[in-house]
C-alpha cells in the first residue's frame, strides 16, 4: 500500500514536471517570436503610439509586461522602458511647475498640451494610454500621483494628500468650471458649515480660487478652466 | 489711455490666465497669492514694455487694461494693485515717487536704469559722440534715435540712468535752465 502511494506520487510528479517543461518550451518559443516581431517593427513602435498601444496590448494578453521591470528584456527591445521613464520625469516637471497655479490638479488632455509643447520637436506624439501608463510606472515613488475622474473629466492629481469625499463631490459639481456656495446647496443639499468646510480647504491647498467679481461670490477650479497657450 | 496705447493693447497678447475671472481676486491662500502675485508681475512688466509706458498711477490704471479686463468685466482693486507694485519695487523693477505715504504713482523699469545706462552709452559710442555734449531732448526725440529702444524714454528714468553714468565716470551732467535743457557729455 505504502509503496503503492509513493509510486503514483512520483509518477504524478514526473507528469507534472513534463507538463511544466513543455510550456516552458511554449513560452520560450512564444517569447522568441514576440521578440522577433518587436523587432523587425521597432521603428513603427517608436514611433507610432497606435502600434505601440497595439503592441502592449498584445503582451499584456500573453500576460507578459515589457515594463515590469527596467531592465526587461522586451521593453529594451520596445524602447519603451526609456520612453516611459522619460515621460514620467516629464509630467513630474509639467505637474511641479503649474501645482501653485492649479492646486496640483490638472485635467490629463492639458497635461498632454503642456508635454507636446515641452518634447523636443521630432519625439514620439504622446496619447492619453502613454500618459496613464507613465504615471503606473511612477507609483514607486509614492509621490500620490493618480489618475481620478470628476463627470467625464479625466484629471491627473500630483499631490500626496487625498482629496476627501465631500471634495471629490464638489468637485464633480463644478465640471463646467465654477460654482457658489448656493449651487452646492442647493445640488447637495448640504449645511452651511459642511459647504464652508469643504471650500475653505480647497482654497487652502490651491485647487480652488475665488472670484469675488461678481455679486455672488463664485468659486473657480483652475484646473477646469485655464488652457495653455 | 491715449490712441497708441489702445492699438498696442489690442495686439498685446494676454497670457491665458487673464480670462480667468478670480485672477481678479486676490487669493486669500498664501502659496496661491504668492503665485498670483508673479503672475500680476510678470503681465505688468510685459505689459508696460509693449505699451512703452514707465510711469502708473495706480488709481488711474486700474480703470483699464490689464487690470481692467473688459471682455469679462473684472478690474483689480488699487490695494491689491499696490501689493503687486510693492512686489516689484522689491525686485528692482519699480520705485514709488510722489508722496511715500500714499503709494500712487510709480515708475515702472521693464528694463533697469543700468540696462538703459549701458544701452545709450553704447549708442553714444558707437555715434563717435564720446566727449561731445548732446542735450537730453536729442537722446530720446533725436532724429537720429528714433528707432532706438530708448527713444521717447520718460525723462525720470533717463534721469536715472544718466545719473548712473555719472556716478560711474562715464558722462557729466550739465544742468540747464528747465529739465528740457539737461545737457549730458558721455566719456569712454
Amino acid at each position: 500500500m505504502e509503496a503503492e502511494r509513493a509510486a503514483l506520487s512520483s509518477k504524478g510528479t514526473e507528469l507534472a514536471q513534463r507538463e511544466i517543461s513543455k510550456l516552458q518550451e511554449q513560452i520560450t518559443v512564444m517569447r522568441n517570436n514576440l521578440e522577433e516581431f518587436v523587432r523587425d517593427h521597432q521603428k513603427d513602435i517608436r514611433s507610432n503610439p497606435v502600434f505601440r498601444v497595439q503592441v502592449q496590448r498584445m503582451c499584456q494578453v500573453i500576460g507578459i509586461d515589457p515594463l515590469a521591470s527596467r531592465k526587461g528584456y522586451l521593453a529594451e527591445l520596445l524602447g519603451v522602458g526609456d520612453f516611459y521613464c522619460e515621460l514620467g520625469i516629464q509630467i513630474i516637471d509639467v505637474c511641479v511647475a503649474t501645482r501653485a497655479l492649479n492646486g496640483g490638479l490638472i485635467e490629463v488632455e492639458e497635461l498632454r498640451r503642456r508635454l507636446e509643447k515641452r518634447r523636443i520637436r521630432g519625439s514620439e506624439p504622446v496619447i492619453e494610454e502613454d500618459i496613464k501608463r507613465a504615471i503606473k510606472q511612477l507609483a514607486p515613488l509614492h509621490g500620490g500621483y493618480r489618475i481620478v475622474s470628476f463627470g467625464d473629466r479625466k484629471m491627473v492629481k500630483s499631490v500626496g494628500r487625498e482629496l476627501n469625499l465631500d471634495q471629490t463631490t464638489v468637485l464633480g459639481l463644478a465640471v463646467r468650471g465654477h460654482f457658489t456656495l448656493q449651487d452646492v446647496q442647493s445640488g447637495l443639499g448640504w449645511d452651511t458649515d459642511r459647504i464652508q468646510t469643504c471650500v475653505d480647504d480647497m482654497l487652502r491647498t490651491g485647487i480652488v480660487w475665488v472670484d469675488e467679481g461678481t455679486k455672488e461670490t463664485e468659486y473657480w477650479v483652475p484646473a477646469f478652466s485655464i488652457k495653455s497657450m | 489711455m491715449n490712441r497708441t496705447t489702445a492699438t498696442a493693447t489690442e495686439q498685446f497678447e494676454f497670457p491665458e490666465i487673464y480670462s480667468f475671472p478670480p485672477f481678479f481676486t486676490r487669493q486669500p491662500a498664501e502659496a496661491t497669492w504668492q503665485e498670483q502675485r508673479r503672475l500680476w508681475c510678470n503681465l505688468v512688466l510685459s505689459f508696460y514694455r509693449h505699451t512703452r509706458q514707465h510711469t502708473m498711477t495706480l488709481s488711474e490704471a486700474v480703470l483699464s487694461p490689464p487690470f481692467h479686463n473688459y471682455q469679462i468685466k473684472r478690474i483689480l482693486r488699487v490695494d491689491v494693485l499696490r501689493e503687486i507694485v510693492d512686489e516689484l519695487v522689491k525686485q528692482g523693477n519699480a520705485v514709488w515717487v510722489g508722496p511715500k505715504h500714499t503709494k500712487d504713482m510709480c515708475l515702472v523699469f521693464w528694463r533697469k536704469p543700468e540696462e538703459w545706462a549701458a544701452m545709450i552709452h553704447q549708442w553714444v559710442t558707437d555715434r563717435g559722440m564720446i566727449n561731445t555734449v548732446l542735450t537730453v531732448y536729442e537722446l530720446t526725440n533725436g532724429d537720429d534715435t528714433g528707432d532706438q529702444e530708448f527713444s521717447g524714454l520718460d525723462t525720470v528714468v533717463l534721469r536715472r540712468a544718466l545719473d548712473i553714468l555719472q556716478s560711474q565716470g562715464k558722462a557729466q551732467l550739465f544742468v540747464g535752465s528747465s529739465d528740457d535743457d539737461l545737457g549730458v557729455k558721455f566719456f569712454a
